[in-house]
């Protein structure tokens, strides 16, 4: 009778605590290996479930008592579903993966119960309750690569029947942008125009959206391609070859998972050599990365695009803008033509998306004023540098993945716009391998030369970001350090005051800022 | 009416793949709640914004619609069969597969949707296909009221007043600005900005836009493309009134009051302004749509305006082949004091059964319904009754 309670119990707690490890290996992007080494970083093991059981453990007269303190500690486990600031999705393999490891789980505690010291082994599980779901993964994968394999090749087929003229974008940043833009301008100029949803850049991803949007008539399909490591675009084009690239930029993003600078530039070459000689290249000419790319695998028709024409190189480039409360208003030079335009976006890195799809529209014979009227109804993409004014005060989120680049372009319109106080909260960059600490520090020191506030966002950047910030002049009563995000919000509605502007740059997922307890 | 002992199985049709989807799901909730459940057995489906059906008791609830995609399967899935034989709807089992012989059988669909796939006459082509009684306008007019330059064109040939227009199409404005350009400044009265730009087919506010220049005109066409392959160019009439008929099938069709929608913020305005009789009473108001505050028959609106605009509306409802229940909007350019029609709308936001309640005589929305449905059924029988079998004759003689 107490076993059956000790089970229900234990597999109630267990159920609450898997569903909490799938969010974080969701985000992990089921990555087994990044999953545990997070694990194991953030020392996020076992604390509650451990503690209920240990004093059945050295007393097992008191089975029934911890059994009762893990049903209520199950229910205070919070519910990644609704909680959290990227929620746990249950998609369809999430759902197959969570119900592989209750499975494992219930099989795992029933072995418990026949052994003589199960609440020991009841610990044991506890502790390594974390490994059950990146197990289940792993059990279900031998099924999940034959899915997978199907989707494909169902989606490959797809594309192959309506054969649009696929458009590949990928650079480490401001393709999403890119794409969108792009999308835009081509269904409205040239026809029927197909591009995935907002930040959809992997196989699978585009698979799934192939599936099921595109259909015959489609005429176009701007495909955004993510790098992760060497080959990944590789496969994509694969999946979608392209007759036309977009590469907006080679920096130093996901540096960490591709080892070197070199590999990132290796990596997005994939798409410009995937594309025919007598296709159409587009690269960012402002970037030296994508410079290279257009002159070491040059199309038929290999075109730049920029702010800075000082070698009189770039096909398309602006010459003059200037960011205000409306929007960015700017001037554009195109084929000897000088067109004046505006966009509702901020900054001279939207711009520079803009410019990147209008160069490619162009090429492909769009109408140049027409594809500017389309450019001056582009909606910001929520929280990629949209300005939004409450009451006195104006607030610039950019709480996207953010970049130096990027972060950069924030502080650059942040200085410009009218305003009195200037405020930072950031938790810094990620991903950025030997150069995070560099990274951080130097965006600290040049937020610093006219920020009046810095509010620093957890614990994974903040040395670098405070010593950046006080060199950059700074006083240290000026940068306050808080744990997580609610807090900083908290924070920042306590200081806030009229006439100010504050700059919310880059939004971590959970996995970099939260403190996760077990 | 069927048999007075039975039930009526009246479907209420809603949701759909329109941008007005919610308002359908209020227009649906707020009609059930009024229809006359002696006469009527209440059998609710919904067309979820993916295009599928569903139907059963939990569709009744808001709680339903606040907790979707969730909530989804707590409903029956059903499929509709344009076989005249069914003449119902038929559950979708969780395998996928359709049993004729569990077709739930439906006497009148009751149509409570707003803008594209439902109010357009894509849905009523579907249900005459399946020989039903449907409330509301048939095919044609409700076709021709969905394309807002079609519609006026059409009622200006008939005498009816209306503002300038023309429409553009997006596939002449992918082959060149300047044409396009050129012919809406060429368009008599539509020579001088500023001019409004509006997608052809939609009923709500979204791709709207005011053109002060050529520039702003490029942008406004791009803006209305993205909803619409059609957009209408009008005159922007800056100084005017809307003012809103309804009209109720009958033998002859009747108006309802009107009624002058006005934004919040600037009903007092308008109130102050430009109501004519110089008296400061206001007229009465009631709860409508949530983000309109209208004035239901203004005491202080010149009466003469008033029988424009009922006999204008009942003039283009015969013109159109109207049934049912239709708003008819019209415009009072109240600088050159002139009077156009506007828009139809072949199934408006709560039925405009707000208007009936204050009109004289006083028709409850129950009542309205009850004439609505009987309409349906005699309208199907109508139809049914036309001689159309007239045998083999060509194949026979060939042989």
């Amino acid at each position: 009778m107490t076993e059956l309670l000790v089970i229900l119990s234990a597999s109630y707690f267990l159920y609450k605590r898997e569903l909490r490890c799938l969010r974080f290996f969701q985000q992990h992007e089921y990555n087994a290996k990044r999953y545990i080494a997070w694990i194991v970083e953030q020392r996020a093991f076992d604390t509650r479930g451990s503690f209920a059981a240990i004093a059945s453990a050295i007393f097992p007269s008191l089975s029934i008592v911890s059994s009762i303190i893990l049903i209520y500690l199950a229910t205070q486990e919070e519910d990644p579903r609704k909680s959290g600031k990227i929620k746990l999705k249950m998609t369809e393999r999430a759902c197959r993966i969570f119900r592989a490891s209750c499975t494992l789980s219930l099989f795992a505690l029933i072995l418990t119960q026949i052994s003589p010291v199960s609440w020991w082994l009841l610990i044991a599980l506890f502790q390594s309750a974390f490994l059950i779901i990146p197990f289940a993964n792993f059990i279900l994968q031998r099924g999940e690569g034959k899915r997978q394999k199907q989707f494909l090749a169902e989606a490959k087929a797809i594309l192959a029947k309506a054969d649009p003229y696929v458009i590949g974008i990928t650079g480490s940043y401001g393709k999403s942008s890119t794409k969108d833009a792009l999308g835009q301008i081509l269904q409205i100029t040239l026809g029927p125009t197909f591009w995935p949803a907002k930040g959809v850049n992997t196989p699978m991803g585009i698979t799934q959206e192939i599936r099921t949007h595109l259909k015959q008539g489609y005429k176009y399909a701007v495909i955004e391609m993510g790098a992760y490591q060497r080959g990944s675009i590789k496969r994509l084009c694969e999946l979608t070859p392209p007759h036309a690239a977009i590469i907006t930029a080679v920096g130093i993003a996901h540096l960490e998972r591709f080892g070197s600078p070199e590999n990132i530039y290796l990596g997005k070459s994939e798409l410009a050599q995937s594309v025919p000689d007598n296709g159409l290249l587009v690269c960012n000419g402002d970037d030296v990365g994508a410079r290279r790319m257009a002159r070491e695998h040059a199309k038929n028709t290999t075109l730049l695009y920029g702010f800075d024409n000082s070698q009189n190189d770039l096909a398309c480039y602006v010459s003059s803008f200037k960011v205000t409360m409306e929007g960015t208003l700017f001037t554009l030079h195109w084929k000897g033509m000088r067109l004046d335009g505006k966009t509702p976006l901020i900054g001279k890195a939207a711009l520079s998306n803009i410019l990147g799809a209008f160069t490619l529209a162009c090429e492909l014979g769009a109408e140049p004023e027409y594809v500017l009227a389309i450019i001056s109804n582009l909606e910001p993409v929520n929280n990629r540098l949209q300005l939004d004014v409450d009451g006195k005060i104006t607030y610039l989120r950019d709480a996207y993945n953010s970049n130096p680049v990027g972060f950069a372009t924030a502080l650059d319109v942040m200085k410009e716009l009218p305003g009195q106080r200037r405020i930072l909260m950031t938790p810094g960059f990620i991903e950025l391998g030997p150069k995070q600490y560099e990274e951080n520090e130097r965006i600290g020191k040049m937020a610093a030369s006219f920020c009046d506030l810095a509010i620093v966002v957890g614990t994974y950047n903040r040395e670098a970001l405070q010593v950046g910030l006080q060199k950059g002049g700074l006083a240290q009563e000026k940068v306050l350090l808080v744990d997580d995000r609610t807090k900083a919000l908290a924070t920042l509605s306590n200081i806030r005051q009229d006439g100010d502007i504050i700059l919310i740059e880059n939004d971590l997922p959970d996995l970099f800022e939260a403190n996760v307890k077990f | 009416m069927s048999n007075s002992k039975e039930k009526v199985r009246l479907a209420v049709m809603f949701g759909g793949r329109s941008a007005e989807h919610e308002i359908s799901i209020i227009t649906a909730l707020q009609a059930i709640s009024a229809i006359d459940t002696l006469r009527y057995s209440v059998i609710p489906i919904y067309i979820a914004s993916d295009g599928v059906w569903y139907t059963g008791d939990v569709l009744l609830e808001k709680s339903y619609y606040k907790g979707l995609p969730a909530s989804k399967s707590t409903a029956q899935r059903v499929a509709f069969l344009s076989d005249p034989t069914v003449c119902g709807i038929v559950p979708v089992s969780t395998d996928g597969t359709l049993d004729l012989k569990k077709a739930i059988p439906i006497d009148v669909y009751f149509l409570a949707f707003h803008g594209q796939y439902g109010e357009d006459g894509c849905l009523q082509g579907m249900l005459e296909m399946a020989n039903c009684a449907y409330t509301g306008c048939d095919v044609t007019s409700s076709a021709m009221a969905m394309n807002k330059y079609d519609c006026k064109m059409y009622l200006k040939a008939h005498g009816i007043p209306v503002l300038p227009a023309v429409e553009i199409s997006k596939k002449s404005a992918m082959r060149g600005l300047k044409a396009v350009q050129e012919e809406i400044l060429g368009t008599k009265g539509l020579d001088t900005f500023p001019l409004f730009v509006k997608p052809c087919h939609l009923g709500s506010s979204v791709g709207i836009s005011i053109a002060n220049t050529l520039t702003e005109l490029n942008s406004s066409l791009a803006k209305t493309f993205i909803y619409d392959d059609k957009a209408i160019v009008e005159p922007c009439v800056t100084n005017l009134l809307e003012i809103n008929v309804s009209v109720l099938d009958g033998d002859p069709p009747t108006a309802s009051v009107v009624e002058i929608p006005v934004a919040s913020k600037k009903a007092l305005t308008y109130e102050d302004k430009y109501l004519r009789g110089g008296s400061k009473k206001t007229g009465e108001r009631t709860e409508g749509m949530a983000s309109l505050s209208r004035i239901i028959n203004p005491q202080d609106l010149d009466p003469k305006i008033k029988e424009m605009v009922q006999s204008y509306a009942l003039k283009a409802y015969l013109l159109l082949g109207c049934s049912g229940v239709g708003r008819f909007d019209f415009m009072y350019d109240l600088a050159k004091s002139e009077l156009y029609f506007n828009e139809l709308n072949p199934i408006p936001g709560s039925l405009s059964f707000y208007l009936w309640a204050k009109s004289e005589p006083q028709l409850l929305y129950t009542n309205m319904i009850d004439s609505m449905v009987e309409r349906a059924i005699s309208r199907r029988v109508e139809r049914l009754t036309l001689k159309r079998d007239i045998g083999f004759k060509a194949l026979l003689l060939s042989n």
